[in-house]
């Protein structure tokens, strides 16, 4: 259903070379951010532990972003065929 | 060297090569924060440096052949190291001939390793003893390389200009910090700031939708449909040898062979200046599409492997754009690291020889192997379950996570005003190499101009 959404849309800007919800950007930096710095805070109070705590939020936060958010590309596979013509994607 | 010992070298290079496989499938990824990060952590942590090393030298063979094949199946580049050949393998694509493409690029990739390792450890070696009596000069060394990257680089008078500005920007944050008791006296902060400049285009395209007018300004875009070429994978395991012609064979070592001895240059910009002048070398357009993306595929790892490898053995010193910049941590990581106690200083010779073999044959068999195997599946599963939101939100997290390691919740926002200081300059043409070069030559910098 959130796929045909954003189909029917046409409100994705272009960030580092691929494109983006400004919506789940935000939702994206925001738990992101919380989970590694909330790891960070609660981790032990010694440098080793405290950045493994936080790389550990970091791939959480991921994770979680992962489930949540849907892919802004339609992927469709073709088996190469010779001389396809050139109306592939931009860029 | 125990046997444990080397036993730990394999299960990182395989670590290495599992990470940055999945890394490199990722449209867009900077090899920099993908990188130096990581390694940062395992430097931090304790593990043996020859450990450290095996693993960043299986990560960046690795890293840098799966940046590839997205360029051969999708068009989109993985990394910045892939952009140079994204022209030649689009058309390889459009002609259907994508299969062909990823296996040149994975043979061009095993031989410009076979070449850059033993040269870059014989440059390295014999450049060491000279390396003695320059080291002492390593302020003047990062101020010259600075002027040196600002004269090849988009705007060379902006470059220029910018220089002194930027360390008194990276002098003025410390000072502040070291008078606020933020951190140590003793404590020179290098890594996030580090971070902020190669984060800062991105946070300035961020910080660009804050500003309303600017963001309704920006081209809206429809859900894209992504094509990936799928290859068939039964006949597709080819002896390395049965992929290239002699001739594309040839210019792949000789172009890898001269890029050893411009370690000093940017890797993307040698990619592209031999991979360019040797492509020019065939006639036909397929011909010459194939010999570009082979001999840019064995060009993007021996820039790579001369680039660390050689300041590595020669000088301890960052004074590479690769080692200032992804290989960072590997010459400067204090505690464990600094610049007078790192890698160059533990090791000896036949530690690094050892190291590094294991982790470049190691990352090299297995990544040609899943290049030539699951090449169209790896990059159909990235694509179409890791949103671009998500990397986004991972490389900002680790930026605050290591802005609040270095100097407490302040340097956030001094890691955000380096960020916007120098995304702006690289807006207008100022490469990252010479921001490096500054943010370590910025103390002597600065002493110069007292009178």
């Amino acid at each position: 259903m959130l796929v045909r959404m954003i189909f029917l849309k046409k409100d994705l800007i272009e960030i580092w070379g691929d494109l983006v919800s400004q919506k789940d950007l935000l939702l994206s930096l925001s738990v992101s951010s919380l989970c590694t710095l909330g790891a960070y805070f609660f981790a032990p109070k010694n440098t080793t532990s405290q950045l493994f705590f936080g790389l550990g939020g970091a791939v959480v936060g991921f994770i979680i972003i992962t489930l949540l958010i849907t892919p802004k590309r339609h992927v469709k596979t073709t088996a190469t065929p010779p001389d396809t013509t050139h109306q592939e994607e931009q860029k | 060297m125990t046997l444990s010992l080397i036993f730990s070298m394999i299960i990182a290079s395989l670590a290495a090569i599992l990470l940055y496989t999945l890394i490199g499938f990722v449209p867009g990824t900077d090899e920099t924060s993908v990188l130096m990060p990581v390694t940062l952590a395992l430097v931090l942590a304790g593990t043996p440096p020859m450990v450290v090393l095996a693993f960043f030298m299986a990560a960046i063979v690795t890293l840098n052949l799966m940046n590839a094949i997205p360029t051969a199946l999708v068009g989109l580049p993985g990394g910045v190291m892939s952009t140079p050949m994204i022209e030649h393998a689009l058309f390889l694509k459009e002609k259907g001939l994508a299969a062909t493409s990823i296996k040149k690029m994975a043979t061009g990739s095993l031989l410009g390793t076979l070449v850059a390792v033993p040269t870059s450890l014989l440059l390295g070696n014999l450049l060491a003893p000279l390396a003695e009596n320059i080291k002492s000069y390593s302020a003047w060394l990062f101020i010259l390389g600075a002027i040196f990257l600002a004269l090849i680089g988009k705007n060379k008078i902006l470059a220029l200009l910018s220089m002194v500005p930027l360390a008194l920007l990276f002098q003025g944050l410390r000072s502040v910090y070291w008078d606020l008791g933020v951190v140590p006296q003793e404590k020179n902060i290098t890594i996030s700031f580090f971070l902020g400049i190669t984060i800062g285009p991105l946070i300035i395209s961020l910080l660009q939708l804050l500003n309303k007018k600017m963001n309704q300004d920006r081209p809206r875009y429809a859900i894209r449909e992504v094509v990936v070429s799928t290859v068939s994978e039964k006949e597709n395991l080819f002896h390395p040898l049965q992929t290239l012609t002699k001739k594309e064979g040839l210019h792949a070592l000789v172009a890898s062979l001269i890029a050893n001895f411009l370690f000093v240059l940017s890797p993307v910009g040698l990619t592209i200046l031999l991979g360019e002048a040797s492509s020019k070398q065939a006639k036909e357009p397929i011909e010459r599409a194939e010999l570009a993306v082979t001999t840019m595929s064995a060009l993007s790892h021996a820039t790579y492997l001369s680039g660390v490898i050689i300041p590595l053995i020669a000088l301890g010193i960052p004074l590479s754009p690769v080692a200032v910049g992804p290989a960072n941590a590997l010459f400067n990581a204090p505690p464990v690291f600094t610049l007078e106690h790192n890698l160059h200083h533990i090791l000896t010779t036949q530690q690094f020889v050892v190291a590094i073999l294991i982790g470049t044959v190691l990352a090299s068999i297995v990544t040609y192997y899943i290049a030539m195997r699951y090449a169209a599946k790896i990059t159909v599963f990235v694509l179409q379950k890791i949103p671009h939101e998500a990397i986004l939100g991972i490389f900002v997290a680790f930026i605050l996570l290591l802005a609040v390691m270095d100097g407490g919740l302040l340097n956030i926002f001094g890691v955000l005003l380096v960020g916007i200081v120098c995304g702006t300059l690289n807006q207008l043409g100022v490469n990252y190499g010479v921001q490096f070069m500054i943010l370590y030559a910025a103390p002597e910098l600065l002493k110069l101009l007292v009178f």
